[in-house]
């Protein structure tokens, strides 16, 4: 009791919390001056959409459609077609950013590593139309990121 | 019947049933690759072991019949053991390919890997490379999935009859081969890619293209010919990928002219939406534009109407409607294969089931070519005759059934009369009698042996006459086919109950059409030549194309040289070139609406596709014609429709419950009509001509549909054979050699390249229905010469 009044008049509680205060103002600050300045992502990252080739050129993505079906939010569009060397491949393949929930499944499902998630987070635009990635430019996306997207997948590959 | 336990659980089979199909007819698991319930049983998968109490090792229950009071025990731990462990055998050569594999998500192997496999494969090796077979270009092969069930094996040699794949070496070296390469001899070869467990055999035109978690099922009845199969349309986003036979259908099979039509729902040929002709062109124009220049040709003109029989029961009526409020006077033809339409004495439609027919103690086929013309029910044919059941057919060729059958006569058709007078004859020897039948004999001098073979079946205690098209199309059909009436009712195949007489219709819902068009129906080649006379100024043709199909093609293009031409199809076809104004309706995918098969069974399609384009169901079209010419539309709902279909036609009274939901449409059967009065006595003219003409069809290439397929079109190209083939000794007699030479008609002189085959009737010339040749089946007798006309 006799505690407690004192806590109150003494105003201690006040006094702790200009001390927590106290502590961060001499604390190594750890706001980050974006764009400037860059956090760390990790190789985790789930960012936009790459669709990846074999280093001979090939495209991966093999048209089995596993990404559009576990897709929960309706966000990809395949159509394929046998191609004349008899393999089967895409004519279409799209993802509507606007749609897409960014939840990984996707990845998750391809059996050729063809469909990933870059770190890549800036691709704002003032279009709808701009988000609707085609096979194209999914294709493209995956050639600038290449390096970025091995090496996330070579540091992730233990944990798989 | 037999008691069993299985699982502990007490069920009752018939005797003989084995113990896998006593276990699926009570929703008991059992995993197995090589049993299919259309096939012979072979036991190699070893997937479908369970164990029995008292047996010491587990048993292969596809060929273990039932025995009374046996306890049989599905799921135990050595028998998940025995199955993991065959799974690994079955998956030591699959390739790991599931994902590009068309099978995956519908293959019986990656469930079972899932169910029963162990999870991970400890075979290291190097995985043995089947090399792939060409077998036509339905059925696309990957033969390192192949894991040996053999059920294609089986299909071939049980079901298709060609035999033409087989198995070679065993073991690690038993290899799947094609006896025949380049193509799969068979109008069944669709179904291989449904029989395959595994994704060795897939469907060649929607390889690679979609995946089975994609398509939305739509229940249908497919119309391609009179045999109405339940169908199953895959359509993914409307479009449809697949047509597939329904799982519950009357027959596991469907042909591969029903199954790959669905190339002609997204061909160019595929009308919709309304066009109209400015200069040589056709345009698309509004339904209302389309419709106003429609009623422009049509009102207060001489109307003539032909149309196709596979339009739904109620697009049917509809067109009676339409007759009967604006057209009155107009001539209809819905027939293109009947020369003579006087009433027959037993109209186009079966007595009994196919089953039914399976069973009888006799068939006679009379001049039909059943493979080509309906496939399924030659197949049902087919497993009579493995069974060593009869079937006699006489008929102007020797046409390829793949079943043994036990009589098989060849004649010409203008020895039909003497044929039937002489089986007359002979069944008055047998004390057998039918009012009329003196009469008959008496107006027939000539005998042919034929007629005995046929008088021998007739004796059956029962017996199945399959009146097949070289009948009906007969110039003298109605007086045959009164004959063979008065056979039927001396022989006692015509009483209630055992009712043999089955005139094998050309469309389906023939027995709608007696009904509703009984009364009015013309002649088709008497409509073309009043339109080429100038006595008609405008063609209402709903459907049909009288130029590629039927027996009036050269009368048909005269008249479309002369009159306009207003087009209500769902296909443009060819007919496209003639017509003024084109009204897109929708297809038999794409509606609500009742189809009656030959056998008269009935089914309501209740789940269409959406419609892709403008097109608009059958009814719909023919009401609107009706409201823009000015008259009290009859029928404003589909409703309405039904109840004139009621009204037209009282043989389809019943259809009434299965509409109001009071019936099921699986318990009912349209009677196909009988005709008392239509006696008619044989006068017969001599003919001038020396040699007889038969029309040949071909499953590939008759039908606006199928030609507007690719897919069959190519397949056609692959079966193709002579314009015109003869028997040699038909040229023997006429001095003449094979090669190029002149067929002498009514209607001119055409060269051909002519064949021989000793198949062949002598003294008949059998034309293709296409090109110049196609010009000729108009003509029912002909002569030929040597040289180039």
């Amino acid at each position: 009791m006799i505690k407690r009044t004192l806590k109150t008049w003494l105003l201690w509680e006040l006094v702790m919390g200009l001390a927590l205060t106290g502590r961060y103002l001499f604390k190594k600050k750890i706001t980050v001056q974006y764009p400037e300045e860059r956090t760390w992502l990790s190789p985790r990252f789930r960012g936009l959409h790459a669709l990846r080739r074999y280093e001979n050129g090939e495209e991966r993505c093999i048209a089995c459609k596993l990404c559009e079906v576990t897709c929960p939010a309706l966000a990809i569009t395949i159509e394929s077609e046998e191609r004349d060397d008899g393999s089967r491949r895409t004519t279409r393949y799209d993802i509507d950013m606007t749609k897409c929930i960014f939840c990984g499944f996707c990845t998750e499902a391809c059996p050729v590593d063809a469909i990933v998630e870059t770190q890549e987070f800036e691709y704002a635009s003032e279009t709808r139309e701009a988000l609707y990635y085609t096979k194209d430019m999914l294709l493209d996306v995956g050639k600038r990121y290449e390096p970025q997207i091995a090496s996330n997948i070579a540091a992730d590959a233990r944990y798989q | 019947m037999t008691e069993l336990f299985i699982n502990d659980e007490e069920v009752t089979v018939p005797a003989g049933t084995s113990i896998l199909e006593a276990c699926r007819a009570n929703d008991v698991e059992v995993p197995y690759f090589c049993y299919h319930p259309e096939l012979s049983v072979a036991a190699n998968c070893r997937m479908c072991l369970v164990e029995i109490e008292g047996w010491p090792k587990p048993a292969a229950s596809c060929c273990t019949p039932v025995a009374e009071g046996m306890k049989v025990v599905t799921q135990t731990e050595g028998l998940e053991k025995d199955r993991a462990m065959m799974m690994e055998y079955l998956l030591i050569n699959h390739p790991l390919d599931c994902p590009v594999c068309d099978q995956g998500g519908a293959c019986k192997l990656q469930d079972y890997a899932v169910d029963h496999g162990m999870g991970k494969g400890r075979y290291v090796e190097e995985k043995r490379i089947p090399s792939d077979k060409d077998l036509g270009p339905f059925v696309n092969t990957c033969m390192t999935r192949c894991i040996h069930c053999t059920r294609c094996v089986r299909f071939a040699d049980e079901i298709a009859g060609t035999g033409d794949m087989g198995v070679l070496n065993r073991g690690d070296h038993m290899l799947i081969e094609g006896v025949v390469e380049d193509a799969l001899a068979s109008e069944l070869s669709g179904n291989l890619p449904d029989i395959c467990p595994v994704g060795a055999l897939l469907d060649k035109p929607s390889h690679d293209v979609s995946r089975p978690w994609e398509m939305t099922r739509h229940k249908s009845t497919c119309t391609q010919c009179p045999q109405g199969c339940d169908i199953e349309i895959e359509s993914r986003n409307d479009e449809v990928m697949r047509i597939r036979p329904a799982k519950d259908g009357v027959e596991p099979w469907i042909c591969d002219r029903g199954r790959f039509v669905y190339d002609a729902f997204r061909s160019d040929n595929r009308l919709l939406s309304p066009k109209v002709r400015e200069g040589s062109a056709l345009i698309d124009v509004s339904w209302d534009d389309a419709i106003t220049r429609a009623v422009s040709l049509l009102k207060g003109k001489r109307v003539g109407i032909v149309f196709s029989p596979d339009w739904s029961v109620e697009g049917l009526t509809a067109i009676r409607l339409l007759h009967d409020v604006a057209f009155e006077d107009a001539q209809v033809a819905f027939e293109l294969h009947r020369r003579d339409t006087r009433p027959f004495a037993f109209e186009e439609g079966l007595s009994m089931s196919a089953k039914a027919i399976e069973k009888a103690d006799q068939v006679v086929v009379l001049g039909s070519d059943l493979r080509q013309r309906l496939p399924i029910l030659m197949q049902r044919l087919r497993k009579r005759a493995n069974a060593n059941k009869p079937i006699t057919r006489i008929g102007a060729m020797f046409y390829r059934t793949n079943a043994d059958l036990a009589v098989d006569v060849l004649i010409r058709p203008r020895d039909w009369h003497a044929v039937i007078a002489t089986a007359m004859v002979q069944l008055n020897e047998l004390g057998k009698l039918a009012a009329g039948m003196d009469a008959w004999i008496e107006k027939v001098d000539a005998r042919h042996d034929a007629g005995k073979r046929l008088a021998d079946a007739l004796i059956a205690d029962s017996c199945a006459m399959l009146v097949g098209e070289e009948i009906r199309s007969h110039e003298d059909a109605a007086t045959l086919i009164h004959g063979i009436d008065l056979l039927m009712r001396a022989a006692g195949h015509a009483e209630v109950g055992k009712d043999g007489r089955n005139l094998l219709p050309e469309g389906m819902n023939a027995q709608l059409l007696s009904g509703v068009f009984g009364d009015i129906r013309t002649s088709a080649g008497d409509l073309f030549d009043a339109a080429a006379n100038g006595e008609l100024d405008t063609l209402l043709l709903v459907g049909s194309d009288p130029v590629g199909d039927g027996l009036f093609s050269r009368q048909a293009k005269a008249a479309l040289e002369k009159v306009d031409l207003v087009q209500v199809a769902a296909i443009s076809g060819d007919m496209g070139n003639y017509a003024s104004v084109q009204l897109p309706a929708a297809a038999y995918s794409e509606i609500d609406g009742t189809f009656i098969n030959m056998e008269g069974r009935v089914r309501v399609a209740d789940n269409p596709l959406s419609t892709l384009g403008e097109q608009r169901p059958m009814w719909k079209v023919m009401m609107r014609l009706v409201q823009a010419m000015g008259f009290d539309v009859p029928a404003v709902n589909l409703e309405e429709v039904r109840g004139k279909v009621v009204e037209l036609a009282p043989a389809c009274t019943e259809l009434a419950d299965v509409w109001s939901g009071e019936k099921d449409a699986r318990t009912i059967f349209v009677p196909s009509a009988r005709n008392k009065g239509a006696s008619y006595l044989p006068e017969l003219a001599e003919k001038t001509k020396a040699l007889d003409l038969v029309g040949r069809y071909s499953i590939y290439r008759e039908g606006a549909w199928v030609r507007a397929s690719e897919l069959l079109v190519e397949a056609g190209n692959i079966h193709a054979m002579d314009d015109v083939i003869v028997h040699p000794d038909t040229l023997k007699e006429l001095g003449l050699s094979e090669g190029k030479l002149t067929v002498v008609s009514n209607s001119g002189e055409f060269s051909f390249d002519v064949g021989l085959r000793t198949d062949v009737s002598p003294g008949v010339v059998f034309v293709a229905k296409r090109g110049v040749a196609g010009d000729l089946s108009t003509e029912t007798s002909v002569d030929l010469k040597g040289g180039q006309s």
